[in-house]
């Protein structure tokens, strides 16, 4: 099974019960302004947010756990990882503190503990360790009130958003945002309104990750290249040196200067 | 003054001030010493320390190239300050990143936590061998002068060429690398940025500046130690470089044509313009100065046009490395001083053991003239040394020890109130909740609040489950006096006050026992004059006198009983968050708190003035 949330901001009446229960869960801090948050609602002490869109209507933001996350890719010494789950999940005594995975993330979620000496790199985890691999759903699609975001087989997930938009055409917006972009991710939206702008504009299909694997594919083949390049070139000079040297000195300067 | 002990008195007082700044850095966080944000989580350590250096750096893998794989030897003058320039770079490099890293110490996790996905460990690990690379080929310079050292010098002479195959390998690698990081940020970076070609882009780029910045280099050198140049080499070099930069540039350009971007260069909004200077800079202009035989061949045009490649090419990694990054709202990352002093005192390190080593070894055919016992250079200084700082080679050391550890002092001074106290988050003074029966309660006076009943509480309760602690004779003391501000925990004790004549006027005999280390532990507990500080019934039990945030005071107060209320009425919503904050919901304290500016949805609450 590939866990994952579906959520209709239809159905979300932005109580923030989600945003509470995740806060319990995790045993976050009450956050303050501070000058380094984003105007998302998301920071290292808010794994999940409400934001309110024009005419009352509110979208729940979260870590959309990809199904091929670009920070995972991202990561030097994965810290990051894809638990069999479907959750990405953060070691943070691997962690070295880069922050490239916020860099890499199409949706900029990772935030980071800029006001801690040792910090580290904060986002939803889905719940993993405590709750979704010992079978039971996440803190906050439990205490959703209208449940607006619903917890599910990935695949499952995705059949009840077609039917939803199948059933009532008019009140949505007929795309499941999460089903193909960046090869699909595992929190899924219907909405009535445009929801591209939780990643800043629209996103194409293709995996992050794979916009990096053919320069990476590369690099054993063009140090090898390189290498053996250079040591041919300089077999070859040599070598032609050489042969200049022996056939008479005289005229060595003047053939250097034309091979250069 | 010598023009070298000018350059080291500056340089030095760089390395005291970035020393002050990187203390305060590891003491106090990121978040105390940077603007690095959320929005922009990368920036001029990583832009300015980490790519540019490398690419800078890039001159010796670049000469050892063309003097011992293509061997041509009328270059050879150039290699060893080339190689030195290198070693360095990739050392203030290592250094650099060390500030920027969260978790500095597990910088070594790459070597057991492999990814070999990441174009970041790609990278890290070519920089680490190259590193190891670069000193075993700069090792023999400095083993010259010690007999002792004569066979492994001899050891590593004889595996030069490996050594600058791999050199040469490794660079290729990381140099591109470098451009790789940014392939999976296609919706971030500034299309006018992004391209499939960025590792080909870097790499190119990276030799054009490599020769430049050993023209750079090797003038400026030149002229601090009043020195001949090589200007021959270095003319024939720059020929090599404005065909390097011209192959970038068409490249550059043809590649967004051919993946038809052209038309985003129409027009003259600021990143198109901002494109144009970078280009200008590193490509246009050093290519047309190079591309004249009289300024190729004379002194001033070599310096003047490998000025420009080589901030042209910072500039570029610059923007790529953070500036034009886009789509995470309306943030602008402007490096706050302090950055900007560690990255300054990172290289002047680097220059300063780089002229050591100039000084000290036989990095050029002939050993500079040493300024410090230059007899021409003596007398501005030795009035100075020889009054009251000794012999003038100590002076000059003295002077230096003197002027670093001065501008670690003003570093300090600059430093020490502010990232101490703020943490990043603004002092917000709270004004006193307003009304009667009902109390309106908005701490920060921006129209979004609680409507309190403070009548139908009072009749529930005893006064004192909320006003657990009052000042003296007094039984309800508002909220305010002691949480004074919105978020920051303030003092509520008042040590000031009880000390001052218009205040209490108490002698610190009064509180604090005689012989005792005058501290808060071992004073006399207030309570001993204050009889009715806490009140029997008081709701809350204090421990300390740092009164926490206003916000985290008032919901540690409520809901505590809310929620139990919620349990027994079997009332789930009376707990919840709309309970209290039903005319605003938009304030929730919990959540990133919105700008002020911003349009906002919820409902405000119009009230009639004090």
């Amino acid at each position: 099974m590939q866990a994952a949330i579906l959520t209709d901001t239809t159905k979300c009446i932005g109580c923030r019960e989600c945003v509470l229960a995740c806060k319990k869960e995790n045993g976050l801090a009450p956050e303050v302004p501070h000058r380094w948050n984003l105007d998302d609602g998301l920071s290292a002490r808010n794994w999940t947010s409400i934001i309110d869109r024009p005419d009352e209507k509110y979208v729940r933001k979260q870590c959309r756990h990809c199904v091929e996350p670009a920070c995972v890719s991202a990561c030097p010494v994965g810290a990051l990882e894809k638990a069999e789950t479907g959750a990405v999940v953060y070691d943070g005594n691997k962690c070295m503190g880069c922050r490239y995975c916020m860099m890499a993330c199409p949706y900029g979620i990772p935030r980071y503990d800029w006001d801690q000496i040792v910090p580290y790199v904060r986002k939803c985890v889905l719940c993993h360790e405590s709750r979704v691999s010992k079978g039971r759903e996440p803190a906050c699609t439990e205490a959703c009130p209208t449940k607006a975001t619903i917890f599910g087989d990935r695949d499952e997930l995705i059949r009840i958003a077609h039917e939803r938009i199948r059933s009532e055409p008019r009140k949505y917006v007929d795309k499941v945002w999460g089903e193909h972009e960046v090869g699909g991710t595992s929190v899924l939206y219907i909405a009535d309104m445009d929801l591209d702008f939780l990643s800043g504009g629209h996103l194409d299909d293709e995996p992050m990750p794979e916009r990096t694997k053919l320069a990476m594919n590369a690099v054993p083949f063009t140090f090898v290249g390189v290498a053996a390049a250079m040591a041919g070139v300089n077999w070859i000079i040599g070598r032609r040196m050489k042969l200049q040297q022996e056939s008479g000195p005289p005229e060595s300067p003047a053939k250097e200067d034309g091979d250069a | 003054m010598h023009r070298v002990r000018k350059l080291k008195l500056i340089l030095w007082t760089l390395t005291g001030l970035a020393f002050a700044v990187g203390a305060v850095r590891f003491l106090f966080g990121l978040g105390a010493t940077t603007n690095l944000s959320d929005a922009t989580p990368w920036g001029v350590w990583i832009g300015f320390d980490v790519m540019s250096g490398v690419a800078l750096a890039a001159g010796g893998f670049i000469v050892t190239a063309t003097v011992y794989i293509f061997k041509l030897e009328r270059f050879h003058a150039v290699v060893r300050p080339a190689v030195l320039t290198a070693f360095l770079g990739y050392l203030a490099v290592a250094v650099g990143l060390l500030f920027d890293l969260g978790l500095p110490w597990n910088i070594w996790h790459m070597l057991i936590y492999w990814n070999p996905h990441s174009p970041l460990f790609e990278v890290g690990w070519c920089v680490m061998l190259y590193l190891t690379v670069l000193s075993l080929e700069f090792l023999p310079v400095p083993a010259e002068e010690f007999s002792r050292l004569a066979k492994i010098r001899q050891f590593l002479l004889k595996i030069r060429l490996p050594l600058v195959i791999a050199g040469i390998g490794l660079s290729t690698l990381h140099q591109s690398s470098l451009g790789s990081l940014f392939l999976i940020m296609p919706n971030h970076l500034h299309p006018l940025w992004y391209s499939p070609m960025l590792p080909v882009l870097f790499l190119v780029s990276a030799i054009g500046l490599g020769l430049t910045m050993v023209m750079f280099e090797s003038h400026t050198t030149a002229y601090l130690y009043h020195r001949k140049p090589e200007t021959d080499i270095i003319g024939r070099l720059g020929g090599v470089a404005r065909w390097v930069l011209f192959g970038y540039v068409v490249m550059r350009l043809g590649d967004m044509a051919a993946r038809g971007q052209l038309y985003n260069l129409a027009g003259t909004d600021g990143p198109i313009l901002w494109f144009w200077f970078e280009i200008a800079l590193m490509g246009i202009i050093p290519i047309v100065l190079l591309s004249i035989p009289a300024v190729r061949t004379s002194r001033g045009g070599q310096w003047i046009a490998a000025a420009f490649g080589v901030s042209g090419i910072v500039l570029n990694r610059l923007n790529v490395g953070g500036v034009m990054h886009q789509g995470r709202g309306d943030y602008f990352y402007v490096p706050a001083w302090t950055e900007l002093a560690i990255s300054a005192g990172v290289v002047s390190g680097a220059v300063l053991v780089f002229l050591y080593f100039i000084e000290r070894f036989k990095v050029w055919e002939e050993r500079p003239v040493d300024p410090e016992a230059d007899p021409k250079a003596l007398p501005e200084l030795s009035s100075v040394g020889s009054t009251w700082l000794g012999v003038p080679i100590v002076a000059n050391r003295t002077v230096y020890s003197l002027v670093f550890i001065l501008a670690a002092a003003v570093g300090l001074a600059l430093l020490s109130p502010e990232p101490a106290s703020s943490r990043g988050v603004d002092p917000s003074p709270v004004s006193p909740a307003r009304g009667g029966e009902m109390l309106w309660i908005d701490g920060n006076f921006d129209g979004f609040g609680v409507a309190f009943q403070h009548e139908s509480h009072r009749s529930m309760n005893n006064c004192a489950v909320c006003h657990h602690m009052n000042y003296p004779m007094d039984q309800d003391t508002p909220c305010y006096r002691c949480h004074s501000d919105m978020y920051l925990a303030t003092d509520a004790f008042k040590h000031d006050w009880h000390r001052s004549e218009t205040g209490a006027g108490l002698t610190c005999m009064e509180c604090h026992a005689k012989g005792e280390v005058r501290r808060a532990e071992t004073a006399k507990p207030c309570a001993d004059c204050h009889t009715d500080l806490v009140p029997a019934s008081a709701g809350i039990k204090v421990e300390s006198y740092d009164a926490i945030g206003y916000v985290s005071a008032m919901h540690q107060l409520c809901i505590g009983c809310h929620s139990e209320l919620a349990a027994q009425m079997e009332m789930p919503e009376f707990a919840q968050c709309a309970a209290c904050h039903g005319d605003s919901e938009e304030h929730f304290a919990n959540q990133g708190l919105p700008s002020r500016d911003r349009e906002r949805g919820g409902k405000r609450l119009i009230l009639p003035p004090y």
